[in-house]
Parts: C-alpha cells; sequence; structure tokens
C-alpha cells in the first residue's frame, strides 16, 4: 500500500501560482513595453482553432441551447404576463413589485435564508471533517472513503423518506434518543420550524461531494510545511489551523459558494416531505417551492420568471459579497503562508 | 484506422438520428380514427382500458384506435405536462383531468371548448345535452359560459367511524346511524372526547377526531357555515367575510383542546406522510371519526375489509339544521391543437356517457355524474350514503384562480392551528392574496346555476 499522505505533499499547487506572483515585481519597468504586433495566425493554427471548436462545439451548443437561451428567455418573460399559453402580456416590472409585496415571498425567502444559514456552514465542517478522514495513513482507507462518500449517492428524495420513517414521533430513532431528555413524543416534521432543521440534517448527507472536494485540497498542501512545523514544535491542533486551514481556504472559499447556491435552490427535501405544500405553517415552503408553485401551480410564468430572476440576482450578491470578504482570507500563494 | 473527419461524421449523423427517432417515438399518428387519451393514472389504467374495449365492441368503434397512456402528474393543479405537450404540438386528443381547476385551464387557453361540437353533432341544444350530468359537475366545467369538459366521477364528503371503536368508548351507535341522526359538532366533540386515549407520557394512543385532518378542509366546514369564496352578484372575492372567520375559529377551537402538537405526533406516528395506503390510523384501530369520501369505499375492501366502517354526515351547528357537504372530481376534456372529429367526440361521450360511467364507477368506488346512471345504480352499493348527499351538494367555486384560493385556505388553517395566526388575521391574509389576482379577471360571473339545489334522481 502507498502512503498516499505523503505523497500528497510532493507536487504543491501553489508553486505555479507562487511563480506567476514572484514573476510579476521583475517584469516591473520603467520603459514602456512596445505592444507586441497582431500576428496572423498561420494556416495550421486555424486549423487547429476550428478542429478544437468543433470538439468543444456540443459543450457550446449545450450551454447555449440549454443554459443561456432560458436565462435570456426567463428575463424576458419576468416582464410579462404569461401562462405558458398564447402569447405573453407585457405587464413591464409588475411582478417585481408585487413579488416585493407578496408575503409569501417573505415568509419563503425568510425560511430559505434560515436554511441556508445553518446548512451551509455545518456541511462545510461536516465536508471538511469527513476529508480529513478519508485523508488518514491507514491501510483501508480506501475502503473508508467508499463509506463516507457512499451516502451522496442516495438521491434526495429516496433519502427524505429514509427521514420520515427515521423522525417517526412514534418508532423513529430520532425519538429514541429524544426521549432521553424529552417527555412525550415530538414530531419534527410538524413543526415550522422543526421541519427545516429536518430538512437541514437530510442535506447533510451529500457532505461526501464537498469532502472530495477538500480531500484533493488536503492533498496538495506541501508535506515540507508539516515537517517544519513539527521541527518547530506545532502539535497537531496548532498545525491545523496555521497550515492546513489557510491552504484550504480558496476551497473552502469553493464549496461555501457551490453551498450558499446550493442552498438558495433547495427544493426536492421539502418537496417530497410536505407533498408539495410546505406545510407546517408554510414552515418548509422554500423560495422554489413557491416558484414552482406559480409557475405550474398557477400557470403564472411571467411572475415565477421574476421570481427566479430575483434569486439569481440575490445569489450574484451573495457570491460577490463573499468575495469581498474572503480577500484577506484566503490565500492562493503556499509560500506566502 | 478511422480517420478524424469520418469520426466526427458519423458522430455527428448517429446524435442526428438519435434524436430524429427518440423524437418520433410512441407518438402514433393524428388520423381521424386514431384517438390518443391521457387517462386516469396507473392504478386506474384497467378501468380505462375497459372502457375502450367496450367502445371497440359498438359499431362506432369499429376501426377506431385509441392509444391510453397514463401520464403522471407532480401535483394538484400543476398542468406543465399537458402545457409542454400542447406547445410541442403532441397533445393529447382526450385528458383525464380535475374538474376543479378546469376554469383555471381554460382561462389560459388550454382547453378546446364543446358547445361547438355539441352544436355540430347532436341533435339538441347546449342546453338540454348538458341536462344528462349531474348540475354541480356541469357548473364546475363551466367557464365564461361555455362548456370545456363532460363530468365522469364525483363523490361526496362524510364522516367515517369505525363502530369497534365507538362501541369500546360507550358511544351510542344510533347517534352515527345517518337514518336516524345528525350529528351536531358539540355531539361530535363529546364523542371524540370519550374516544380520545393518552398514555403515562401524555402522548396520544388513540383518537376521537381532528376536523382539520383528511378531508377536514376550509370549504368542507366552510359549506357548512355558509361561507362563500366569491360574491357572484359584486363579482367580488368574499374570504374575509364572517362566515370564513367561524370556519378558523372552528378549528383554533378544536386546536386548542386537542393541541396541535399532539394530533401531529398522533397522526405522524400512526399515519406517516406519503404511507402506504394500508397504513393508516383508522385501520389500525387507533382513529375513531374521519372526514373522507367514497373513494375510501375502493381502500377498506381492500386493506380493512372485516372493519365494521360505516359512513355519516358531517356535523351541524345546531339540531335540525341542514346537511351539506361538497363534491369534486374529473372530467374529459380536449386539449387544445388535438385533432377534433366525429369518432372522438363520439368516443368522449361514450367514456363521460352513461355507458362509460357505468363501466368505470363501481370499481372505482365513486358516484357517477351522469343521471342514468345514478338512477340505475352504476356504482358500488357502499356508496349509497354519498349519492344521498348529492341533492344538496356543492362544489368547490369554479374561479380561474381557484387553486390559489384552496392553497391560501390550507396556509390559514395551518397558520390557526399552529397558532402564528388569529383567526381574523388569516381571513385577512387570504382575501389580501387572493383580490389581486381576481382582479385580472374584473367582473367575472360563475354559472348562475352554481349554489343551487342538483336534482338527482332516487335509485
Amino acid at each position: 500500500m502507498q502512503n498516499e499522505s505523503a505523497e500528497a505533499g510532493d507536487t504543491p499547487p501553489g508553486n505555479v501560482l507562487t511563480s506567476i506572483s514572484t514573476a510579476a515585481p521583475n517584469d516591473s519597468s520603467d520603459r514602456p513595453r512596445p505592444r507586441p504586433r497582431a500576428r496572423r495566425m498561420t494556416k495550421a493554427k486555424r486549423r487547429n482553432l476550428r478542429l478544437g471548436l468543433m470538439f468543444i462545439s456540443p459543450w457550446i451548443v449545450g450551454l447555449v441551447v440549454f443554459i443561456g437561451y432560458p436565462v435570456v428567455y426567463s428575463i424576458a418573460l419576468s416582464f410579462t404576463r404569461y401562462s405558458g399559453m398564447g402569447a405573453p402580456t407585457w405587464v413591464g416590472a409588475q411582478n417585481y413589485i408585487t413579488a416585493f409585496t407578496d408575503p409569501l415571498v417573505a415568509k419563503a425567502a425568510s425560511n430559505t435564508l434560515f436554511y441556508a444559514m445553518i446548512a451551509v456552514p455545518l456541511a462545510l465542517v461536516i465536508a471538511l471533517v469527513l476529508a480529513i478522514a478519508m485523508n488518514q495513513n491507514v491501510r483501508e482507507v480506501a475502503l473508508y472513503r467508499t463509506i463516507f462518500y457512499a451516502p451522496s449517492l442516495i438521491p434526495a428524495f429516496a433519502m427524505s423518506f429514509i427521514f420520515i420513517v427515521f423522525l417517526n414521533p412514534q418508532f423513529g430513532v430520532f425519538n429514541q434518543i429524544m426521549n432521553v431528555f424529552n417527555e412525550g413524543n415530538v414530531n419534527l416534521l410538524g413543526d415550522p420550524t422543526g421541519v427545516k432543521i429536518a430538512i437541514v440534517m437530510i442535506t447533510q448527507f451529500g457532505a461526501g461531494n464537498a469532502a472530495l472536494i477538500f480531500l484533493a485540497g488536503l492533498r496538495n498542501v506541501p508535506k515540507t510545511l508539516y515537517e517544519a512545523a513539527r521541527v518547530d514544535g506545532a502539535g497537531p491542533l496548532r498545525q491545523f489551523f496555521t497550515i492546513t486551514l489557510p491552504l484550504l481556504s480558496p476551497v473552502i472559499l469553493f464549496n461555501l459558494i457551490t453551498g450558499v447556491s446550493g442552498a438558495l435552490q433547495v427544493f426536492t427535501e421539502a418537496y417530497v416531505i410536505t407533498n408539495g405544500t410546505g406545510d407546517p405553517d408554510a414552515g418548509a415552503l422554500f423560495y422554489m417551492m413557491y416558484l414552482y408553485r406559480n409557475a405550474f401551480g398557477f400557470a403564472e410564468l411571467g411572475y415565477a420568471s421574476a421570481l427566479a430572476v430575483l434569486l439569481f440576482l440575490v445569489g450574484l450578491g451573495l457570491a460577490l459579497t463573499i468575495f469581498r470578504f474572503s480577500r484577506r482570507l484566503v490565500n492562493y500563494d503556499v509560500e506566502a503562508s | 484506422m478511422i480517420d478524424r473527419r469520418r469520426f466526427l461524421t458519423g458522430a455527428v449523423g448517429s446524435a442526428a438520428a438519435g434524436l430524429g427517432l427518440s423524437s418520433c417515438a410512441r407518438i402514433p399518428d393524428a388520423a381521424d380514427n386514431v384517438i390518443r387519451y391521457w387517462g386516469m393514472d396507473a392504478a386506474n389504467a384497467d378501468k380505462d382500458e375497459a372502457v375502450r374495449e367496450a367502445y371497440l365492441q359498438t359499431d362506432a368503434g369499429k376501426g377506431v384506435e385509441i392509444h391510453i397512456d397514463q401520464v403522471p402528474v407532480s401535483g394538484a393543479a400543476d398542468m406543465s405536462q399537458v402545457i409542454t405537450a400542447v406547445r410541442g404540438g403532441t397533445a393529447p386528443d382526450l385528458w383525464w383531468t380535475g374538474r376543479f381547476t378546469t376554469p383555471q385551464a381554460a382561462s389560459i387557453g388550454l382547453l378546446e371548448p364543446l358547445d361547438p361540437l355539441i352544436e355540430r353533432y347532436e341533435d339538441v341544444s347546449v342546453e338540454e345535452f348538458k341536462q344528462q350530468w349531474i348540475q354541480f359537475a356541469v357548473d364546475e366545467v363551466t367557464y365564461d359560459g361555455q362548456l370545456y369538459g363532460l363530468p365522469t366521477d364525483t363523490d361526496a364528503r362524510g364522516l367515517m367511524y369505525n363502530e369497534d371503536v365507538l362501541l369500546d368508548a360507550g358511544i351510542d351507535l344510533d347517534m352515527f346511524d345517518p337514518e336516524q341522526h345528525v350529528l351536531t359538532w358539540d355531539e361530535l366533540r363529546e364523542a371524540s372526547r370519550q374516544i380520545t386515549e393518552v398514555d403515562g407520557e401524555g402522548n396520544y394512543t388513540r383518537l376521537g377526531f381532528a376536523p382539520w385532518l383528511h378531508e377536514g378542509w376550509g370549504y368542507t366546514w366552510g359549506f357548512g357555515l355558509g361561507a362563500d369564496a366569491y360574491d357572484n352578484d359584486t363579482a367580488a372575492v368574499t374570504l374575509d367575510s364572517p362566515e370564513w372567520k367561524a370556519v378558523y375559529e372552528l378549528y383554533a377551537d378544536w386546536a386548542e383542546e386537542f393541541g396541535y402538537g399532539k394530533v401531529d405526533v398522533f397522526n405522524a406516528t400512526y399515519q406517516p406522510p406519503n404511507a402506504p395506503p394500508s397504513q393508516t390510523a383508522m385501520f389500525s384501530g387507533r382513529l375513531g371519526i374521519q372526514t373522507t369520501g367514497p373513494w375510501q369505499i375502493q381502500a377498506n375492501e381492500k386493506y380493512a375489509p372485516d372493519l365494521p366502517l360505516k359512513y355519516t354526515w358531517l356535523p351541524v351547528v345546531d339540531d335540525g339544521d341542514p346537511t351539506y357537504t361538497w363534491s369534486g372530481g374529473f372530467s374529459l376534456a380536449i386539449p387544445t391543437g388535438a385533432n377534433i372529429t366525429k369518432t372522438l367526440w363520439d368516443y368522449m361521450k361514450f367514456h363521460a356517457g352513461f355507458e362509460g360511467q357505468s363501466i368505470v364507477m363501481p370499481p372505482l368506488g365513486n358516484v357517477p355524474t351522469h343521471l342514468r346512471a345514478i338512477e340505475e345504480r352504476k356504482y358500488n352499493p357502499g356508496a349509497e350514503i354519498f349519492r344521498q348527499m348529492l341533492p344538496g351538494s356543492i362544489a368547490r367555486p369554479p374561479l380561474p384562480v381557484g387553486q390559489a384560493i384552496w392553497d391560501t385556505l390550507d396556509r390559514g388553517k395551518e397558520s390557526v392551528i399552529v397558532g402564528s395566526l388569529t383567526p381574523q388575521e388569516a381571513i385577512e391574509t387570504n382575501q389580501a392574496y387572493i383580490e389581486p389576482k381576481m382582479d385580472l379577471f374584473d367582473g367575472y360571473k360563475m354559472p348562475d346555476t352554481y349554489g343551487q339545489p342538483n336534482e338527482v334522481p332516487e335509485s
């Protein structure tokens, strides 16, 4: 069996970035550099470019047809009243005005933010712990990786059904544990806050995907840094907070942004558990569920498109905010750490 | 060895062929003798097939091809599949769809009006033709004065009770006998108290009744308390009326006594979400009384044939008050873009008419809407009490925003029983939510016959 932890540090990813960042000052010069003249591509290069574009054309076509066109069409629809039949009717910003006065939009948005604020940080911690467990230098590590990753393969709807049994107030494992502290059974799914907590719990079983990305990050941390830290007398905890965590910060940022994006679109678990109603008391009425209801339950595709655009803008805003606040915290340079 | 040019040409050709083949799959030709029908659902496919076989035996059915697809629906009022099919040019010719959402489907142009077909193919007037079916069912598929579907089955809401549980609790069964008595809300509550049992930790191990469970919708009690969602005379939404407040007060009152949390734990324990139809609190003897309809007969006969499960009227406020209930059900409709032919019309009439309903209703458990089928008792004998309820029954108001009203009424119920809204706040929220949606249909009128007593023949 190879020592995978030892291998992990052989090729620090930061080297390339470091070489780029350290090379930059050397290029600085008082004289303005002459602008390179545009050179015509050779026949061979043009042919290669054409072939390259042809090879990636399925992806380009897919992007334009299945993402680009729907996004643009959705933005256009958001200014109309449209049922899916007939021609859309222009209503200007009316759908957006309605969205800001619709109490259910506020309710759905607050439910979604509540979910995201708990689920995303929790998922990061769980994924990181899983990744560290997957990165241990033991013989059976491949087996452990499989076991830790396996729950991520269970479809969300199947996991939701499993949780309904798991949370059964009388027979469920959860209540058997809770009964040690409580008197009387509790139905987590029957409480407007409890149902959100339950959905947070369900979605944590998908942490294996983020854990794999963390694992890749962990394996790229240079081993020499740990050796140097050990020589300086740093213990495992100190090594984790001063080496592992800073060098994982780009991966944490990536998982944070994709996690926030996923959390804003939470849907399947709530739909299965509540049969699409969002009950009890709209406690599980998440933004995407309300959007879906408007689009396909009330045939208000224009309004649903406006809700989708608003969600996109909020997601974009959150991503930009995270980027802005993470500038000082995220470390792309191994040597600088 | 294959070169790059051949590889690319082959790959593009294969992809095009694959796309072409898949887009052609399973779509029968739209010939005049072909009917493409989206049926009831997979569980009732046998009933659709039985009607088809019967039709093919008739003279009119000779040479006709009827292709049945059971297209799953994602949820109540979700019409995305049929909208997609219509937009994609693959719409079925005939569609089994809920009557309640027919006005909404018609309002967006998803359905073909049937009045021109009646005028073209029938020897009688439209009004005379419609008289074959029970009035409330016809009202429900009427939008803007035109008929958009032929009603098929119907139902009614009543109380189902387990005689064993009631006897065990010391309750006089005569009080529940529909021939002798109509329960009042006070009597029902007292019976519920007698039936309910609690364990050492305060959990319900047996429950009498909870008005918000099962078919205890806002409309169920609202129709008994005189609540209307829409005033036809003033063309106004009336979800903030005192009658609706009384409905929510009823929920709040029961929730206060029996406790939403405790009832919820009971329900989640013995009848969890998405449980199989065989796993109910009623079948396990844990629940004494519930609100249900004739569709329950099929499940009772299948999963609990030995349980003494009986039906009675919904509770009234005071002794002697008139009985009430409401009815839903399905219809056959023609989506926009269908291949409309005399063959299609004949089959539609057969399926939704006396012959089709005579085949479908007895095994389905529901009650026919076709008056001759009712008269000739073409339904499960166990559904007789629901047939007796039909003259006073009412459909949910046929409005183009019907589904949104349904949703908000249900959300209000949840809020009140959980305690996050008072009844007054609930009705104000409902009114504020629906009024702007209904404003888009300024001056809308439901059929004049809506809410009137129905003429139902004695069987």
